[in-house]
């Protein structure tokens, strides 16, 4: 193209050249975007082809026939249901909690002024900087030692949940509250509301979204973590554990069949989640 | 129903429901450990640990032009026991490492049956450290059908705590597209075709087990010399960059996907994969067999767990379930059971090995497994 | 209540923060004591004492310090991989997606809801040496006739990269966003070409979100394990797996105890010199 360019206008070339570069440029970028995205979705669009395989052994790697069998028997497969009920009330109570918590430290790190407030933050800031295995590990000496108190199994899973998740709460939660207008609740002060009326109408509601967004956060952290739960599960099988051990013999299409209806209601909260930005920006647009 | 278990979900299922977990409910939980009780009486509940696909299920009968329940439906239906079967062995160190430290606090596992193998040495820990449960053997009549061999083990000599649960072998394994048969381990660790798509077994017994026989020593009396001259093997193996990795259980999807020609493969999964393309034989020099045994751990209901492995010592149902799950059954009587179910199952000679075969199978050294140095070693060869 | 908050301003941070640090304290903090008792014990499970045993440490180096040294390599490389792959997508998303940017976002978080075992174990169906990948790579002659991916440093790396890229691409993301479009524009007044323009605006503009990113790859690709495990040999185990073997196979609590202070102890070193470099601000946030 560059070279017809020159053949025809050569006078113009440095114009034309520099449309012609900001035209592969912006087109490259572009085509490289798609491409990264395709390579984002591959190994998930593997999984959920496969999760309609009909295979013809053991092993669900070679595509046979579409089925949906696999879909409708997806706990035909011993001790599947059992492990995915366990990781939803794993996930379920451990966001609920550690968002509280996570949603309490950061009200008290952003709104006040206290001793103790650079501590707080490390101790906040030391999980996420810390690998997993190292979080798996120290808590599993921990419970290794108090095994007259307590065993391996789901409290403990439990527990090493909501730990890892606080962190992550009190920074999104953090970030929305920075980006707060003080003045309402101020306002609803002045109007005579005391802390918990004002909290509970004005706080309370303006910080729902970010607690929304940190329990999906946290839930999704949940459902996915293998290290910390394998190493402090015992006997009991969250879905990847489950996944780890028949991962040793043979994947049935079932497990395809988990992982992507996990994957695809995410994607519907995603998905909504971007349509109703998309809508309420074009609705601000409307009024302004 | 078992009854911690009742309150134990109904707690997590309460809880889940409610904002907040209340702190009396999470002590009352953590303090639960359900004890090492054991009541005399049957429950209602039977919570079953044991490796993957190592049942009787609807698609391999099915396979198997077998059209019955299977043996764990039969069982439920004949008794109204409940079976919770938890296929979460993997691996015996790492099961072990798992219940270990409820258990040597006398502490239950929520399981009433663990199954656990002869060739390594957790088997033995279990029973030595008193952490398995007497077998009620009056509500095992059918004990008796315990086939000779099987009576009398070293880690258990009058079986009062132990049962077979099924027997394999250790072998080759190879992909007839992929290689020409394979039928040493010298051939596995030298052929120069089968660079990088060796596999070989993570766990110490059966590797070395093989590698000795290849070396002409006696896996069952294992010295530092014949155990250094096994593991320089393998490791040369390895640094050549002929064996691709060491396995567990996963060895046979690598196998089956292409991605290794030929691996060191128990027989049952060999017969289990059913692939036209995949060949199973004992090595030249000989193979290695073990048994995996069913224990009651501490807090499991002995006369539940009593009354699973007496039904399951049925030859007919034995039959059934070796039909299924394509191992050996050491139960007496199961060949003409298995050939009353399928007429082609006796000429599965990995479910019913034949007497040739049987005389070429080896066992491991106990002195070998319980060894931590060697244990040592053997990690280290894998990079751990 | 509320009175009771009035008069008691001073107590008001300390009862929000109670449940929360009290948690993080005993299941955060307290484990860490534990995990220093048990590195410092000796000998054979099931019977460890404490006998402030710090050879462990000496030892562990010298056994593992290959693998130790191979961890940060591989989280290394994958990190500049992540970085090198994820800021053009990243940019591309901030500055040219225009309405589509949202649902591209949407894309980049995609991998992090396909439970992480069951993505990698889909790379080990795509790249099996039986698999389309690889036959193409060997007609194409970029692999021998009996290469592979499989089980090789590459495929470990790939792996890692692939796991860890959203982590990489979200914060680049988020930093390049919130450069005002009119900085730059005035900067393609100033600068002749737009390649100088990014490179003196958007680029050190962009650095937080780098700085971010590489922390959050980086830090849990070094201590991770599966990868290795699914994709990888004995030749290419990293030190999660010495640790997970030790504390779930071999049962040397103290032996897995005293490498996973080894590899946090690395770590924290790595940040405090980081964080000198870039500055400490930038990390916290």
């Amino acid at each position: 193209m560059t070279t017809v360019a020159e053949a025809v206008a050569p006078r113009a070339q440095a114009g034309v050249a520099t449309r012609v570069w900001r035209f592969v440029k912006r087109h490259a970028l572009t085509v490289y975007a798609l491409l990264a995205v395709g390579y984002l979705m591959l190994p998930i669009a593997v999984v959920i082809l496969f999760s309609f395989n009909h295979p013809t052994g053991r092993f669900n790697y070679v595509w046979n026939t579409f089925t949906f069998d696999n879909w409708i028997h997806w706990n035909s497969i011993l001790g599947i249901q059992s492990a995915v009920e366990t990781s939803l009330e794993v996930a379920t109570l451990a966001t609920l909690v550690a968002t509280a918590l996570g949603t309490l430290i950061a009200l008290a790190l952003v709104r006040h002024h206290f001793v103790g407030r650079g501590a707080t933050n490390l101790l906040v800031f030391l999980p996420l900087s810390t690998p997993e295995i190292v979080l798996g590990a120290s808590l599993l000496t921990l419970f290794l030692n108090t095994t007259s108190v307590i065993q391996l199994g789901f409290w403990t899973i439990f527990i090493a949940h909501v730990m890892f998740i606080v962190s992550f709460v009190v920074i999104t939660v953090k970030a929305r509250l920075i980006g707060f207008d003080r003045h309402l609740e101020e306002a609803a002060m002045d109007l005579g509301a005391n802390e918990v009326t004002t909290f509970r109408k004005i706080t309370l509601p303006l910080l729902a979204p970010a607690m929304l967004a940190a329990a999906l956060l946290g839930f999704a952290l949940s459902i996915d973590d293998f290290v910390i739960t394998y190493l402090n599960a015992g006997p009991t099988q969250t879905f990847p554990i489950f996944v780890w051990g028949i991962a040793r013999v043979a994947v049935p299409p079932q497990v395809n069949v988990v992982a992507s209806a996990i994957f695809l209601v995410a994607i519907a909260i995603g998905l909504g989640n971007v349509f109703w930005q998309y809508r309420s920006a074009k609705r601000t647009r409307g009024v302004a | 129903m078992n009854p911690r278990m009742t309150r134990d979900q109904l707690l997590r299922r309460g809880a889940a429901g409610i904002t907040l977990l209340s702190v009396p409910g999470l002590l009352a939980a953590c303090g639960g450990g359900g004890g090492s009780q054991s009541s005399s009486k049957v429950n209602d509940v039977l919570n079953f640990s044991n490796w993957p696909y190592y049942m009787d299920t609807p698609q391999t009968l099915a396979k198997a032009g077998v059209h019955k329940p299977t043996t764990l439906q039969q069982f439920e239906k004949k008794t109204g026991i409940k079976v919770n079967y938890y296929e979460d062995v993997n691996s015996n160190p790492e099961y072990f490492a798992k219940v270990q430290g409820p258990l040597s606090h006398g502490k239950g596992i929520g399981r009433d049956i663990i199954v656990s193998t002869d060739n390594d040495r957790f088997l033995g820990e279990y029973i030595s450290n008193h952490w398995a449960q007497k077998l009620d053997k009056s509500l095992i009549p059918n004990i008796a059908n315990l086939i000779p061999a099987q009576q009398h083990p070293p880690f258990d000599p009058n079986r009062d705590y132990s049962l077979p649960w099924a027997s394999g072998m250790d072998g080759i394994g190879w992909d007839e597209k992929l290689t020409d048969p394979v039928t040493s381990v010298k051939q596995l660790f030298e052929d120069p075709k089968l660079k990088g798509k060796v596999g070989v077994w993570n766990s110490m017994g059966d590797t070395l087990g093989l590698v000795m026989l290849e070396n002409g020593d006696d896996p069952s009396h294992v010295t530092d010399s014949s155990f250094n001259r096994a593991i320089a093997r393998v490791q040369k193996a390895k640094n050549s960059g002929q064996i691709r990795s060491f396995y567990g259980n996963d060895y046979a999807t690598h196998l089956s996907t292409g991605d290794l020609a030929a691996t060191m493969a128990w027989s049952g999964d060999i017969a289990n994969l059913a692939d036209p393309k995949l060949h199973w034989a004992v090595p030249e020099q000989g193979g290695i067999i073990w048994t995996d045994n069913m224990i009651i751990p501490l807090g499991g209901s002995v006369p539940t767990a009593s009354t699973y492995m007496n039904f399951m010592y049925e030859p007919k149902i034995s039959a059934q379930w070796a039909v299924g799950a394509n191992y050996i059954s050491s139960v007496t009587g199961v060949k003409p059971g298995a050939e009353k179910l399928d007429p082609k199952a006796a000429e599965n000679t990995l479910t019913f090995p034949t007497a040739k075969t049987l005389s070429q199978m080896h066992q491991n050294d106990p002195a070998m497994l319980n060894n931590s140095d060697y244990n040592k070693k053997w990690l280290a060869v894998q990079g751990q | 209540m509320g009175g009771f908050f009035h008069r008691h301003r001073g107590v008001t941070p300390y009862l929000l923060l109670a449940p929360g640090i009290l948690w993080l304290g005993i299941f955060f903090l307290v484990p860490m004591g534990f995990l220093g008792y048990q590195s410092l014990q000796s000998g054979i499970f099931p019977d460890f004492r404490f006998t402030w045993e710090f050879s462990n440490f000496s030892t562990a180096l010298t056994d593992y310090h290959q693998q130790l040294i191979r961890s940060f390599v591989y989280a290394g490389i994958a990190t500049v991989a992540c970085l090198l792959l994820a800021y053009p997508l990243a940019y591309w998303i901030a500055f040219r997606a225009g309405p589509w940017r949202n649902l591209f976002l949407l894309f980049i978080v995609a991998p992090f809801f396909v439970t992480y075992l069951v993505r990698t174990l889909a790379w080990l169906n795509i790249l099996a040496d039986q698999g389309p990948v690889v036959r193409v790579l060997r007609d194409v002659h970029i692999l021998a006739p009996d290469g592979r991916l499989l089980a090789t440093t590459f495929a470990v790396i790939s792996g890692i990269t692939y796991n860890f890229f959203p982590f990489m691409a979200l914060p680049v993301y988020v930093s390049l966003e919130q450069i005002d479009p009119r900085l730059l524009e005035a900067a393609k007044d100033l600068y002749a070409s737009s390649f100088q323009a990014f490179l003196r605006v958007t680029l050190p503009l962009s650095a937080p979100g780098i700085v971010a990113g590489t922390l959050i790859t980086f830090i849990p690709a070094a201590g991770d394990f599966i990868n290795a495990a699914l994709l990888g040999t004995p030749n290419q185990q990293m030190i999660g797996n010495v640790i997970q073997a030790k504390f779930l196979e071999s049962l040397d609590y103290p032996g897995a105890a005293s490498l996973s202070f080894i590899l946090m102890g690395t770590i924290l070193v790595m940040l405090l010199v980081y964080a000198r470099i870039v500055g400490t601000e930038k990390l916290t946030g």
